[in-house]
């Protein structure tokens, strides 16, 4: 229950994209086509779940162990950094397939604040390792939800006639803007 | 060399500005400009790192071999960063809690890695300090700009480091909550940057 | 290979430096964070707890280690004239973490003045789902010290949040582990206050 409570929030209340402001950048950047949203919606899936887990078991057993919390930003940075760089390898190597689809997303991710916010807001809350995990999960899915539901709006827009100064990422924002809108109505949810 | 000096600082205040010219860096500019401080406090956080990183850079530019200087970039961001992070909470420990989880994330804002490797990397201390300063600056008048427009909207007044409100809207403005909401900062910014693009295109 | 070895050295001397110079500023800064910590954190509630007092407790306050834990404790002059201490304990197993809960004991009585959450210093402004419900932690207050303060339905006094029961617990755990903690170090603490 306790599980099932965190996911939901993290899905659409607490939504990454929309409710935190967290990866915004990959949200314009990726959304014009539903194709691109597809592929970082699956590669941050993919990362920020590992990210999740490593950063949670960093902090756990090494920063808080030792007493040195004011390292976590640079530690959590260079833990994503090299992870991002791991898969890209691991990947490229043993499943060529799933690399030619993430390949190009995934150098954009460590950079993506969603990842980074998503595993702080795991430490800040608190959370035990299979909390985080699920929590982790959740924010990557709402991430994934939300950019995959503004590309299919975008992809529409495209073909309206929109007036010059508001084209591109000026409607696209105010496009978020109603989105976000229909995602509060989830407040008090849980 | 004044010129291209004071070339380099203020492009970063019109034709560069972010995030309107540069669309970089939006998270901290929608999550924390409910209000002026907080998007002033933001500003001057991000500036601060800018201007360090930028310098630390460019004077390890010949050091720094081509292959991990993406990694070399990353740690000296997070150095300032956490810097920046110890000194608020030691000196204006009430900003630090309104900007919660978002200082940490000045490190992954892709304006501070961006200047790094477009300019500090390839220019010498001086000119990438006045880059630095400039985009900083740039990004703090935005984050304030931003959050003037929603906080008149959302709340009706004007509010600085506590005390009286230095500006009011007068008893017949009925503030909408909208704009202090999540959608309002996304709806904000894409007009403003409307109206930029209007003005820019003249 | 020459490349290979400058990377490796140019990264770990890079570290290195950061590392160095984080612990430095971290060192610099550390008085004037826990001053602040007190003055946002814990010292409205312990307002909240004592109400008006004589003296300022954030500048009387001593440590006692106890088990290889440091406790801060804040000596209080109430507005009646008894002599009291305010300390934080965590409650284990919260819904979000730890909970801390900072509990105020009348010496001269020793009496629960009153106990109030104060979520968790760690990381401040967020995630704190312990929530501060003035009715809950009111059912410490004027508490002596051998009351069981567990939940009611581990045959103790505390009624539980409804809806909140994890929290709840977490809460009266560490409200229990400040009883004990005030039995064993109370003549410390007297020699402590003067």
């Amino acid at each position: 229950m306790e599980f099932f409570e965190i996911f939901i929030a993290g899905v659409f209340i607490n939504n990454i994209l929309l409710a935190q402001f967290l990866g915004n950048c990959p949200f314009l950047g990726t959304s014009k086509k539903m194709e691109t949203a597809v592929g970082m919606a699956m590669a941050v899936i993919f990362v920020l779940v590992m990210a999740g887990m490593i950063t949670w078991i960093v902090d756990t057993y090494l920063l808080k162990a030792l007493d040195v919390e004011y390292l976590r930003t640079v530690s959590f940075i260079l833990v994503i950094a090299s992870l991002v760089q791991f898969v890209e390898m691991f990947l490229k190597k043993s499943i060529p397939g799933l690399y030619a689809g993430l390949g190009i997303f995934l150098p954009l991710i460590t950079t993506n604040c969603a990842v980074m916010g998503a595993c702080l807001l795991n430490i800040s809350k608190e959370y035990s390792f299979l909390s985080a995990l699920v929590s982790s999960f959740s924010y990557a899915v709402g991430f994934g939800l939300a950019l995959i539901l503004f590309a299919g709006v975008r992809e529409r827009i495209n073909l309206a006639r929109v007036p010059k100064p508001l084209q591109d990422t000026s409607i696209g924002l105010v496009t978020a803007g109603i989105i976000a809108l229909t995602f509060m109505s989830f407040k008090g949810m849980v | 060399m004044a010129q291209s000096l004071a070339k380099e600082f203020t492009k970063g205040l019109w034709a560069e500005i972010p995030p309107f010219r540069l669309v970089l860096g939006l998270c901290p500019v929608l999550a924390v400009t409910k209000t002026v401080e907080n998007g002033i406090g933001m500003g001057v956080a991000t500036t601060f790192v800018l201007v360090f990183a930028n310098l630390l850079i460019s004077l390890l530019r010949n050091v720094i071999p081509s292959k991990v200087r993406i990694a070399c970039y990353i740690v000296i961001i997070a150095t300032f960063v956490t810097i920046v992070e110890l000194v608020m909470q030691a000196y204006t420990y009430e900003l630090f809690l309104k900007l919660g989880i978002f200082i940490p994330l000045i490190v992954v804002n892709c304006i501070v890695l961006g200047r790094a490797e477009a300019f500090a990397s390839k220019n010498g201390p001086a000119l990438s300090v006045a880059d630095g300063l400039g985009i900083g600056i740039g990004f703090t008048l935005s984050l304030a700009a931003l959050g003037a427009v929603r906080e008149i909207l959302g709340a009706g007044t004007i509010t600085i480091w506590g005390g009286n409100p230095v500006f009011e809207m007068g008893p017949a403005f009925h503030p909408f909550a909208f704009m202090v909401e999540a959608p309002g900062a996304f709806v904000a910014l894409g007009l403003m940057l409307a109206i930029m693009n209007l003005i820019g295109s003249k | 290979m020459r490349e290979m070895i400058s990377m490796v050295v140019v990264l770990t001397v890079l570290t290195a430096v950061s590392g160095g110079l984080l612990a430095a500023v971290k060192s610099g800064t550390q008085d004037k964070i826990e001053a602040q910590i007190f003055k946002f954190a814990l010292a409205p509630a312990m307002n909240q707890i004592f109400g008006e007092v004589e003296n300022d407790p954030g500048k009387e306050k001593f440590e006692i280690e106890h088990d290889g834990a440091k406790y801060q404790f804040y000596p209080a002059k109430l507005a009646d004239g008894s002599k009291a201490v305010a300390f934080e304990t965590k409650g284990k197993g919260g819904y979000g973490g730890d909970v801390g809960l900072m509990v105020g004991i009348n010496i001269g009585n020793d009496q629960i003045v009153a106990a109030r959450v104060t979520t968790h210093s760690e990381t401040p402004g967020l995630g704190a789902r312990a929530k501060d419900d003035p009715e809950f932690v009111n059912q410490f207050t004027d508490k002596p010290l051998d009351t069981n303060l567990s939940l009611k339905n581990e045959n103790g006094s505390i009624d539980a949040i409804s809806g909140a029961t994890i929290t709840s617990k977490a809460v009266t755990l560490a409200a229990i582990q400040a009883q004990d903690l005030y039995k064993k170090l109370k003549p410390e603490i007297l020699k402590n206050i003067q």
